[in-house]
């Protein structure tokens, strides 16, 4: 199946999709997470790579900044033993080079590039073409390539950009004997156009 | 036709006949031997054995140790030969033995003339196996102890390399006739040890292999990952052998990286970012922070290295933050928790925790060591 586009392109159909109960990531494309601190950015991360290591499948994180919580992730469904933590200790461009060579190695259900704490004169040097390139290499794969992000980075190459918005936090009890219970997320799909808005708990 | 020696120095003289040699036990020894060997009578020449060929391994060593002298079983004749032999001679087994006295048997002859189906009825696969035993009639292949070889190569070059692509192309040859020798004997590799001059690298692999072109990329990122430090005059090599991988693939089960390929990028990868940022994270079953088991599902981050925060408090409670990426006054806060652990520890912990969400709603955990306050990470 194919859609037709105005200018008489046609872009193959998605052939399958990651359905994490929350957001479906088309596999072969890129999928781009942003939002600011606390937006639940790394929550839906951790669904998607709960719902990928569910099925079996292995997935990679490459962690630019060195921030990935094993202990969160596994509570949230995580299978740890299918995952390859690569920690790149704030550098960029390693980041950006295990991602491109992950990629090309091929066979993983889901690659996580995360970048969201990395410096934002990081972000600004990395090409364009770096996206392009992403995109051309993934899209021979079943792999999901998730890039989290504090803002939109891959502009066209991505083909699902969802934006996280902080609603809430929720603390229950009575000052001073509160306790942090949860927080309420916002997902706002960006790209494709038109995609529902959805709210999401995640519960301490 | 099989020969077998029972006798206290069997196995030395079994080894005269035949380098091929399986020792049962320490009095009996069998071994392959050959028409002409038995035409030329030598076995006859050894003195005080007792000594038996016959067709299948079995009946030559139950023959060479119940019978005296040089018994010679023609083939289709071992049944008959070993029929006047005690059924004790067989291996011991409590209850076929006592079903043996039940039963009033007392020769292999006796017990190689019931039905088969009838004992394997009532004695099972065993008894079936004795019978077989009993008749002369078991078929196995000798099992020879093979000395065990090693896989090594080495040179002393007449002049010292300093590129690595000859040393590559060395190595390739090495690699080429140890990976042949491997196949020769079904064998894989789940190691190589390689010397360079004096200096020692060990290579473990994450599965067993003999693919050359895999086992020469591995070398050559070792190489790049780990320089050489002078020029190298003298090569060794040693692959230590294992068994092969023997993997099934299922036809719906998911695709998982290729093992070669995914070890040669996470060689890659590890030459880029270093050897212990590439792992398979697992949890400790302790209460240290960033190691124990939660059952928490809102994600966290953390900052590695911990920020150093200043805080300003009010009745002991933190009410405004200052960092280098975070500032703001503390809306709410929820703490402090106060752990310790591993205080017989060098690396001990004891420090107070607060979860707090500043007044832009980002959600953080800070904590205090000592006078000091940190941000540990931020909930996500």
């Amino acid at each position: 199946m194919t859609s037709p586009l105005a200018l008489g392109w046609r872009v193959p159909a998605v052939p399958d999709v990651l359905s994490t109960g929350i957001l479906d990531c088309p596999r072969g494309r890129i999928t781009e997470i942003a939002g600011p601190r606390s937006s639940g950015r790394t929550s839906l991360l951790h669904s998607i790579l709960a719902a990928a290591t569910g099925r079996d499948e292995f997935v990679v994180l490459v962690d630019a900044t060195d921030s990935f919580d094993p202990c969160s992730a596994s509570a949230a469904g995580v299978e740890l033993s299918k995952l390859t933590w690569i920690r790149c200790n704030g550098n960029v461009e390693h980041a950006m080079r295990a991602a491109d060579l992950v990629i090309h190695s091929g066979g993983f259900g889901v690659v996580a590039l995360d970048l969201a704490e990395a410096a934002e004169s990081a972000l600004n040097r990395i090409p364009s073409t770096a996206w392009f390139r992403f995109r051309r290499a993934v899209e021979t794969t079943p792999a999901v390539l998730v890039v989290l992000a504090r803002r939109p980075l891959t502009k066209t190459c991505s083909a699902l950009l969802v934006e996280m918005k902080r609603r809430h936090s929720l603390f229950t009890g009575e000052y001073p004997f509160l306790l942090l219970r949860g927080a309420e997320y916002e997902l706002a799909p960006r790209k494709p156009v038109g995609g529902k808005h959805a709210r999401w708990v995640a519960s301490a | 036709m099989f020969a077998c020696i029972h006798t206290p120095d069997a196995r030395a003289l079994a080894r005269s006949f035949s380098p091929w040699v399986e020792t049962v036990d320490e009095k009996t020894a069998v071994f392959s031997i050959t028409p002409r060997q038995i035409a030329e009578k030598t076995l006859e020449r050894i003195p005080h054995a007792q000594v038996a060929v016959a067709e299948t391994v079995e009946a030559a060593i139950l023959a060479a140790r119940n019978f005296p002298g040089l018994t010679f079983l023609e083939p289709g004749d071992e049944a008959r030969v070993l029929g006047s032999l005690p059924v004790d001679c067989l291996p011991p087994d409590p209850e076929i033995f006592q079903m043996f006295d039940l039963w009033g048997i007392r020769s292999l002859a006796d017990f190689a003339r019931l039905p088969e189906n009838g004992v394997a009825e009532r004695l099972g696969p065993r008894g079936l196996w004795m019978q077989r035993l009993a008749r002369g009639a078991l078929s196995r292949p000798l099992r020879p102890a093979i000395p065990a070889a090693t896989y090594e190569e080495s040179t002393e070059l007449d002049y010292p390399l300093d590129r690595i692509e000859p040393l590559l192309f060395l190595i390739g040859r090495f690699l080429y006739d140890l990976c042949a020798r491997l196949e020769a004997q079904s064998l894989a590799s789940e190691a190589l040890h390689l010397t360079f001059n004096d200096q020692e690298r060990m290579l473990r692999l994450p599965f067993p292999t003999r693919d050359i072109k895999f086992l020469l990329k591995l070398v050559e990122h070792d190489i790049e990952a780990r320089p050489l430090e002078e020029p190298v005059e003298r090569v060794r090599l040693v692959i230590l052998p294992t068994e092969p991988r023997r993997v099934q693939h299922g036809l719906f089960a998911p695709a998982a990286p290729e093992p070669e390929r995914l070890e040669l990028t996470l060689g890659k990868i590890r030459a880029l970012v270093g050897e212990k940022n590439v792992k398979t994270p697992e949890l400790r079953n302790t209460y240290r922070p960033g190691w124990s088991v939660s059952d928490s599902r809102l994600a966290f981050r953390y900052f590695r290295p911990p920020l150093e925060a200043r805080v300003e408090t009010k009745a002991g409670i933190p009410k405004k933050l200052w960092t280098r990426v975070c500032r703001g006054e503390i809306s709410k806060i929820a703490g402090p928790w106060r752990t310790s652990g591993d205080w017989w520890r060098p690396d001990a912990w004891n420090r107070d925790e607060w979860d707090l969400e500043l007044a832009d709603g980002a959600l953080y955990r800070i904590y205090r060591d000592g006078e000091r306050w940190f941000v540990e990470g931020t909930y996500d």
